[in-house]
Formats: C-alpha cells, sequence, structure tokens
C-alpha cells in the first residue's frame, strides 16, 4: 500500500543559519502535514565546490544585509540565532566537516537523535558563538542532545571511518544532483515528481506545491520552545 | 499631524523578474495595508556597479534554478512570468537602461502613470502576453525625447544611489520607514516578514492598522 506521507528531503549545514530557519519549520509543520521529513547531513562547502558557488557572506554588502535579515528572522521564526559581527570571518575558517561528519554517523547508528543532535550543535555554533569542530564540542552537544557519553564517543570515532566520510560525501553528491548551489535545499517528492526548492524563504510555496495550509513559521498548533 | 500611512519604497528595475513579483504584490496590498508605495525606478546594472554583486543567472546551477524558481512562483504569485530557456544571455546583453530612463521620466512627468507603464514593460520583458501602453503617442515620444537628457539621466542615477546608500546589492529592494527609522529588506520573498514587521510596528494613531498576510496572490 503506498504511503499517504509525501517525502521531503531536507539537505542541510550546521553552518548555514538559513538551513536552521528551515529546519526547525520542516519539523513544526511535519506533525501537520502530510510528510515523512528525510533530514540529509550536508556538506556546504562541497556543495560550493561543485557548483562554482561562493558564501554570499564573502560580499561585504550581502554579510552586512544577513546580519539584519537573521536579526529580524530570529524574531519571525522563533529560532535563537544570535550572530555575533565577526562570526562570518570566523565561520568561513573553522567550517564544518567533523560536525557533519558526526550527524552523517548518527543518522547511521542513531537516527532517532538526529533532529536534536542537529539541533544542538546550531545551537553552539549560531546561538551561543561556541565552537562545534573540537571532539569536546561535538561530544558536549552530544550530551545534550541526550546521547550517552559512551555513544558519542564511539560516534567520534566512526567518523575517521572511511564508510562515514563517503556516506556524507554521497548525499552531498546527491544534494548536488537535485541541482543545489547551496543549503538549505529541500527536494520534496509528490505525484511521481521531485522539486528541488532552495531557502528558507519558500516555505510557504512548499505548503502550496504540497497542498498544504501555510500557517506562517510558527504554527499555532505547535508549541514550539527553543 | 503625522500620516498614519507608513512609506513603503520599492527600488526595481523591469530588468529583473523578482522585481516584478515583489511590485505586484505591493501593489495589491497598498490598498489592504496602511502603506503609502512610492515606486522608485532603479538602474540594477549600476547596483551590481556599486556593490561589487553579479546577477545570480551567471552562474549556471542557480540560473537553471531560477527558471524553475519563476515557473512556481508565475502560478503562485499569478503573474504571467514566461521565461524563454535562452532568456538570461538576452537580458544580460540588452540592458535596461532605455526602459528605466523613460521610467524615471514618466515618474517626473506623470507619476500617475508609473505603475501601469512599469507593469507593461515587465509584460513586454517577461511576458509574451504585452498589451497597448496606455500612453498617447505624443505622450510616449515626448518622454521617451526625455531620456536622454541630463535631467532624467541623473534622476535615475541619484535613484540607484540611495538604494544602494541603503545597503542594496540587488533588486527588488523594499525599504520600510516606520518610526524615524528605515528597514531595508531584499527580495520578493521577504513579503511575509514586511506583514509581520508593518504588524509589529503599529502606528501610534487612533486607526488601528490590521496587517494580514492572505499570501501573494491575494486581490485587493
Amino acid at each position: 500500500m503506498a504511503s499517504l506521507l509525501r517525502k521531503v528531503e531536507l539537505f542541510y549545514d550546521v553552518l548555514s543559519p538559513y538551513s536552521w530557519l528551515c529546519f526547525e519549520v520542516l519539523c513544526r509543520y511535519q506533525k501537520i502535514w502530510k510528510i515523512n521529513l528525510h533530514l540529509r547531513p550536508t556538506y556546504i562547502a562541497g556543495i560550493m565546490k561543485s557548483s562554482g558557488n561562493k558564501p554570499p557572506a564573502l560580499l561585504p554588502l550581502k554579510g552586512k544585509y544577513m546580519l539584519m535579515d537573521l536579526e529580524y528572522l530570529r524574531e519571525f521564526y522563533q529560532v535563537p540565532i544570535q550572530v555575533p559581527k565577526d562570526f562570518f570571518s570566523v565561520i568561513l575558517e573553522k567550517g564544518s566537516i567533523t560536525a557533519m561528519r558526526f550527524l552523517t554517523a548518527i543518522n547511521m547508528e542513531n537516527p532517532e537523535m538526529l533532529e536534536k543532535a542537529s539541533r544542538e550543535l546550531w545551537m553552539r555554533v549560531w546561538s551561543r558563538n561556541e565552537d562545534i569542530t573540537e571532539p569536546q564540542s561535538i561530544l558536549a552537544a552530544a550530551k545534550k542532545a541526550g546521547l550517552s557519553e559512551e555513544q558519542a564517543k564511539g560516534l567520534l570515532e566512526k567518523c575517521s571511518t572511511d564508510k562515514v566520510k563517503n556516506s556524507l560525501k554521497e548525499t552531498t553528491d546527491v544534494a548536488f544532483n537535485y541541482g543545489a548551489f547551496g543549503l538549505p535545499t529541500v527536494v520534496v517528492h509528490v505525484d511521481n515528481k521531485s522539486h528541488m526548492l532552495f531557502g528558507s524563504d519558500r516555505m510557504e510555496l512548499l505548503a502550496h506545491l504540497l497542498g498544504e495550509q501555510w500557517m506562517g513559521p510558527v504554527p499555532s498548533t505547535v508549541t514550539s520552545k527553543l
């Protein structure tokens, strides 16, 4: 029997603040819309490399605009993004390879923890301006998400295996093959077709394509306490 | 007595399809929201030059995405955008200086015609459903002549500089003025946020400004 739930894939990287906004909206709506949300940890630097694109913040006026935009969207989306003024240089230098490999490992071993672990990594890097590259940082996020220290350490070790490295690379290639040039990229499968949408600002259009109702980024039927 | 209408400026170029979407949404909502919509013909190539930005379509995957995106948005926004597949190269070669000087001249001489004239130019550039301009031939010729005057050229340049000074790196750029502050928003996909901001910045006047977002396809 065919599932009545439409498959919606979210390709995201915790380095991307707009991915966080998109993630929270989809998590809120997965209980409301008839969708099956598949979280896909993806490596944004890989997407940039494949597509020839560059992080928007590299253009000074775009970087400046993003600071303002994220401040408005923090309140509008009710997601606790706090952007320090020098943040973009930090972001662009440090990267996200370990964090995304960690989430890839979680997706393989403890997929039920993926949502919480992703959120905790975003909270570190995009809410509290904390590191996400050192092992201790990753373990701290994992613990907050509810993983035991043993589980977390085991997953961290797996990050350096070919199995996990290749899995992240494959997911990144899948996103690229859908036409992604940045993240967040959402792919919705409906009526035997797939539709790729880019950005956290295509959620109302997504609702429209699904034939579902859009009630803003904070639907009142879901109390989202962040 | 302070006006209860909040001033909303739209900096746009008819070369920009997303400017058209933004324009139509704001035209529909100007009667519903308590706003004073100021249309500001702007030269997008000038914005690109000042900001160091490039048209997104120059990146092949972005260009490809925009074709798809505009197809969805045509239906969702109910704006008759039809994008021929080779359009971006045509757009990037031909440019919009004459069209935007023409709209600048209209804004100076016949501002009440600016909305319609802008729409007709978008229809010509971005839709196969072009209709008559609505200006008399005499009016149109007169305005076309004015396009090569310094007055009109400088006016377009000034508006473009104003947009840039607000921080614009592309179009459409919307600037909303409320409580002696100005807020810049970029893109046709910040209209729901605009509604939200207008609602949260209700004027202190007696009239309660009830701003609801009924989606971009609202008729009004």
